[in-house]
């Protein structure tokens, strides 16, 4: 069996892992930078994967490792210049509660951003890209137990940041 | 399934999708990247009958990529695709200027050569020697110590050696032109390499 042309994997899953690496990153630019990187790594290694080989997981992979160096260069480089607040703004109609619903959406976006980077694509993945929890672990090179942990510690974790904030604010 | 928490809608508003145009910005510039990054295609043909012997001329878009001599294009075949060249064809048409170009010159009835070279694959050091070999006019040789001192690495004569080796289009880059301090003609390329070295400069009217 011949593996598909190449170009045929960018029109099927491109936009699907630009949403994933959108999600990651909260930035269109840099989640342009990762999905070129991603398929250009992806091209250079093509003609060496099986021909059975599930091509939308091994994508997935390669983005997700894509997006961690991504995340690793830019928690060293402290690159969040706008604060959270700022890049969210709520939406909320009255505006008595409307600063303390802000000030929780921006301590849940802070909280998403210090997730660790496999907590945080392993939520993304399985709640947002809607894959399976075998897909998930997958693309995060680890067993399905573990992607499952991860899902739970990162859902807790936010859950925490979210009923604190609000109490914070009464 | 429950209704959505307060928790739930902030989350899902945190990691919302993204735009369908900021998708289609995104999937637009991926295929440019991906196209740009596409290895350059060359052409290939025979120049089979000239002074030298049987030649090969490869050409890219961006100019003469190499040049073979010898009857046998396989090895040098391979070696385009180290340099990072994509498919190879075969066309009479693509490199019908050059082979004639080429042709012309070493009949002596043409007196230079554009020098238009894709130089891809190329070191920048080997770049620089050949570049400046290529200013040594017609008629004229240079040592290899020299080109080394005009390069500012005048502890490089080896090196400078082993770039001209390395030329990838020999004759329209004249690698020729450099010999041994002593005069002697030292080595060049191809099967017959001092002969042929010989005898382009001869052709070339230096005096020796």
């Amino acid at each position: 069996m011949n593996k598909p042309d190449f170009t045929t994997l960018v029109d099927a899953h491109s936009a699907e892992l630009f949403a994933y690496l959108f999600r990651l990153t909260r930035d269109e630019a840099e989640a342009q930078d990762c999905l070129q990187e991603a398929y250009l790594r992806a091209h250079r290694a093509y003609g060496r994967l099986d021909d059975r080989a599930n091509t939308r997981a091994w994508l997935y992979r390669i983005a997700t490792n894509t997006a961690f160096s991504h995340l690793r260069r830019r928690r060293r480089e402290a690159a969040w210049s706008a604060p959270a607040d700022e890049r969210w703004p709520a939406d909320d109609p009255s505006p008595p509660e409307r600063a303390a619903r802000r000030a929780q959406l921006a301590a849940l976006a802070a909280a998403v951003e210090r997730l660790p980077a496999r907590q945080q694509a392993a939520l993304v993945l399985r709640q947002y890209q809607g894959l399976s929890y075998a897909e998930t672990a997958a693309a995060l090179a680890c067993s399905e137990a573990a992607a499952r942990a991860n899902v739970y510690q990162a859902l807790k974790k936010l859950r925490e940041v979210f009923r604190d904030a609000a109490q914070d604010e009464i | 399934m429950p209704p959505k928490t307060r928790f739930d809608l902030a989350l899902d508003q945190l990691l919302a999708a993204p735009r369908p145009e900021a998708v289609a910005r995104a999937q637009t510039a991926l295929r440019r990247r991906l196209q740009a990054e596409q290895p350059p295609a060359v052409w290939y043909d025979l120049v089979p009958d000239t002074p030298v012997g049987p030649l090969w001329v490869a050409v890219s878009e961006a100019g003469l990529a190499a040049i073979h001599y010898g009857a046998d294009a396989r090895a040098w075949l391979a070696a385009l695709r180290r340099r990072g060249f994509g498919a190879a064809r075969r066309s009479a048409e693509k490199t019908a200027r050059w082979r004639a170009d080429v042709a012309a010159y070493l009949l002596g009835r043409k007196r230079s050569l554009p020098a238009r070279v894709d130089w891809r694959g190329v070191t920048n050091f080997q770049r620089r020697v050949l570049e400046a070999a290529a200013h040594i006019p017609r008629g004229h040789v240079q040592t290899y110590q020299g080109l080394a001192r005009e390069l500012g690495r005048p502890q490089a004569a080896r090196a400078v050696g082993q770039a001209l080796r390395r030329n990838p289009v020999p004759i329209v880059l004249p690698c020729h032109r450099v010999v041994a301090a002593d005069g002697d003609l030292r080595g060049y390329l191809g099967q017959h390499g001092v002969q042929t070295k010989a005898w382009l400069l001869h052709l070339e009217g230096a005096r020796l």
